[in-house]
């Protein structure tokens, strides 16, 4: 088990790296001229415009960038954004709580509620609750996040008035305390409902298919054989395999929480990473968007070192070879 | 000649698989008797139906399969009119094992040998102790000849015939009378399987045991059985003991079946093959089942179905070249 952990750990430096490098060499390869912007698009004369690149530290060329770059962050440093002039750690740090609040809080859901949901139609495939769940899953897959966003903020919000429009809390009212914390629920149920919805189906789906499997085993037939009821041979040998497939997506998508909820961020103006990314895009924030990009390469492997502790612990065959 | 009360008597079993439109007869009028301490082997080929007379045995038939007929009586009870319930909680194991064929993986892959093996034993056997359960595991598992650390170990750290050991000993939790081997040896190698063999007869003399033996294989047949049913597409062909079944066979079905298996010693002659496959289930040849492949056809095979024909004592065909016997009553 260590050594596996170790071995796993390891992989992580050169995946890492990797991504650091592909990052840079895309932004800077983008379309799109951040001195042109910071001078000021239309105004700017050509004097302003290097006078900006200079300042910006644009005008070197880019291996030299790039070694600044890395000299900076082994340090700690992720730089200095373009657009809010402020260094990118404390912008990226403002902003996390409010998104793993919320993406964090829907990922959990989603893989109960799809696990529990897909274990109870796999066990009674092409029953009236496996035809329904599966016709539900089908549709909320194919629905695309931001516009199921809107509609609920038109039902729930705007007809129905039970949820606020959007933002994260009631700024006017100014509560404290448990109030405060009940505040931030309120307005967290519709952009959780989106996202919980739009997820559900893929843990929903596995699920199914591997409790559906695992069902055919060999083993399930031996226990029948022995008089051991359908129930405690699912609780307590049939679950435990069919998880293994849905524990593996669920780890992947938890490498996605931090920018994976952009446009249902934008819907209901919740104040997280994801809207910062697209802000950083649109304009062409280069340590922000790199320091965000190193956050999701971070995120994703540490996911995926996590995904692969839960799965030794869960799967012998792993952990023993 | 007086027999003793058989443990097992099937009688006139048919098994019916529902498939698309159609059924499949995949067992039809099948009747077996085992009496206390012998073994029978039931072989035929692949999708003979063999399989299914285990499966509906033991009432693990798939959800598509139902006995339209016949019945299973053991030890004076009929199995075939008990609840699902019932049968859990007094017949199987505790009375009815089985061997599986693919034994590497008929046990949970993330779960120890040991745990499965006491999760059965606790389940079939609530009033023993930990202890108690603890000793019972230990002594079976000297007597299939593994070592403790089996009971440790997850089933992909055991090999073969270890996994083919532990099922047998998993067989054996609960000391039942009756054991019935589907296959049991298939998927081992030949050393591997004549070591599992011998262990079974061993087995078979300690445990006082009534077994049933499902096998494609002659050989193994020979091996482990007092007597032998030939089953081809879903009936019964011909039932002997074994010696006779060996030196005088008397089915043309069963006499192509020996003669396709190599021999080792003796005069050495040309290995045959039988021609043609088994008929379609769903709509199988009006008279006898085997006609099309039978070097002996005669128009009246096709006309109707053959009875079996009693040619000596436990020794009954279903083939019309016998018709001057007297026909088997039921």
């Amino acid at each position: 088990m260590g050594r596996y952990l170790g071995r796993q750990l390891l992989t992580i430096i050169p995946t890492l790296f990797l991504s650091i490098v592909i990052n840079f060499a895309l932004l800077h390869l983008a379309p799109g001229d951040p001195a042109r912007i910071y001078a000021g698009q239309d105004i700017a004369t050509e004097a302003q415009i290097e006078a900006t690149r200079r300042a910006l530290g644009l005008d070197d060329p880019l291996p030299v960038q790039f070694l600044r770059y890395l000299k900076e962050l082994a340090q700690g440093n992720l730089g200095i954004s373009f657009a809010y002039r402020r260094p990118v750690l404390d912008l990226i740090l403002d902003r996390m709580p409010a998104t793993l609040l919320l993406t964090g809080t829907s990922a959990v859901i989603a893989f109960v509620g799809g696990a529990l949901l897909g274990a109870a139609a796999g066990r009674r495939t092409m029953s009236r609750l496996d035809l329904s769940l599966s016709f539900l899953s089908y549709t909320f897959f194919a629905i695309p996040a931001f516009w199921l966003g809107l509609l609920l903020i038109l039902i729930f919000a705007s007809k129905l008035g039970w949820f606020p429009t959007s933002g994260m809390r009631d700024v006017r009212a100014g509560y404290t305390g448990w109030r405060a914390w009940l505040d931030v629920a309120h307005h967290m149920v519709l952009p959780t409902l989106t996202l919980v919805l739009v997820q559900m189906p893929i843990f929903y789906r596995i699920t199914r298919a591997s409790v559906v499997q695992q069902q055919r085993e060999d083993y399930v037939t031996t226990f029948r054989a022995t008089g051991m009821p359908h129930g405690r041979i699912f609780r307590r040998y049939a679950m435990r395999n069919a998880l293994l497939p849905t524990v593996t997506v669920f780890g992947l998508s938890l490498g996605f929480v931090v920018t994976g909820a952009a446009l249902v961020e934008i819907v209901f103006a919740w104040p997280g990473i994801g809207r910062l990314t697209l802000d950083a895009v649109f304009r062409r924030d280069y340590p922000l968007l790199l320091g965000i990009y190193l956050l999701l390469a971070v995120t994703v492997s540490l996911a995926i070192l996590l995904t692969d502790i839960v799965y030794a612990a869960l799967d012998p065959r792993i952990r023993l070879r | 000649m007086t027999t003793p009360n058989p443990l097992l008597h099937v009688q006139d079993l048919s098994v019916v698989y529902r498939a698309g439109e159609g059924a499949i007869h995949a067992v039809q009028d099948v009747t077996l008797s085992l009496e206390p301490g012998r073994s029978l082997g039931l072989v035929g080929e692949s999708g003979s139906g063999k399989s299914t007379v285990a499966a509906a045995i033991l009432r693990l038939l798939p959800e598509n399969a139902r006995i339209t007929s016949g019945s299973i009586v053991f030890d004076g009870t009929d199995l075939a009119e008990l609840s699902d319930r019932n049968l859990d909680r007094l017949w199987r194991w505790r009375q009815l094992a089985i061997v599986f064929q693919r034994s590497l993986s008929a046990l949970s892959p993330v779960h120890r040998v040991g745990h499965q093996l006491d999760d059965v034993l606790k389940l079939r056997e609530p009033g023993l102790t930990e202890a108690q359960r603890q000793e019972r595991i230990v002594g079976i598992l000297r007597a299939v000849r593994l070592p403790d650390r089996v009971l440790r170990a997850y089933p992909f750290e055991l090999s073969g015939g270890m996994m083919q050991r532990t099922m047998i000993a998993l067989a054996l939790l609960c000391t039942p009378p009756f054991l019935i081997l589907d296959e049991a040896t298939t998927a081992l190698d030949v050393i591997t399987q004549a070591e599992i063999l011998r262990e079974m007869e061993r087995l078979r003399a300690e445990f006082e045991l009534t077994t049933l033996v499902i096998s494609h294989d002659v050989g193994v047949i020979n091996a482990i059985a007092d007597s032998v049913a030939v089953m081809y597409a879903g009936q019964l062909m011909e039932v002997a003991p074994k010696e006779r079944f060996f030196s005088a066979p008397a089915h043309p079905y069963s006499k192509a079946l020996i003669a396709s298996v190599p021999r080792l010693r003796g005069q050495s002659g040309r290995l045959t093959g039988i021609p043609g496959t088994l008929p379609e289930l769903h709509n199988p040849p009006p008279g006898c089942r085997f006609a099309p492949r039978c070097p002996h056809a005669m128009p009246r095979c096709s006309a109707a179905p053959p009875p079996l024909y009693q040619i000596a004592p436990r020794h009954t065909v279903r083939c019309v070249l016998y018709d001057q016997h007297p026909e088997q009553r039921p």
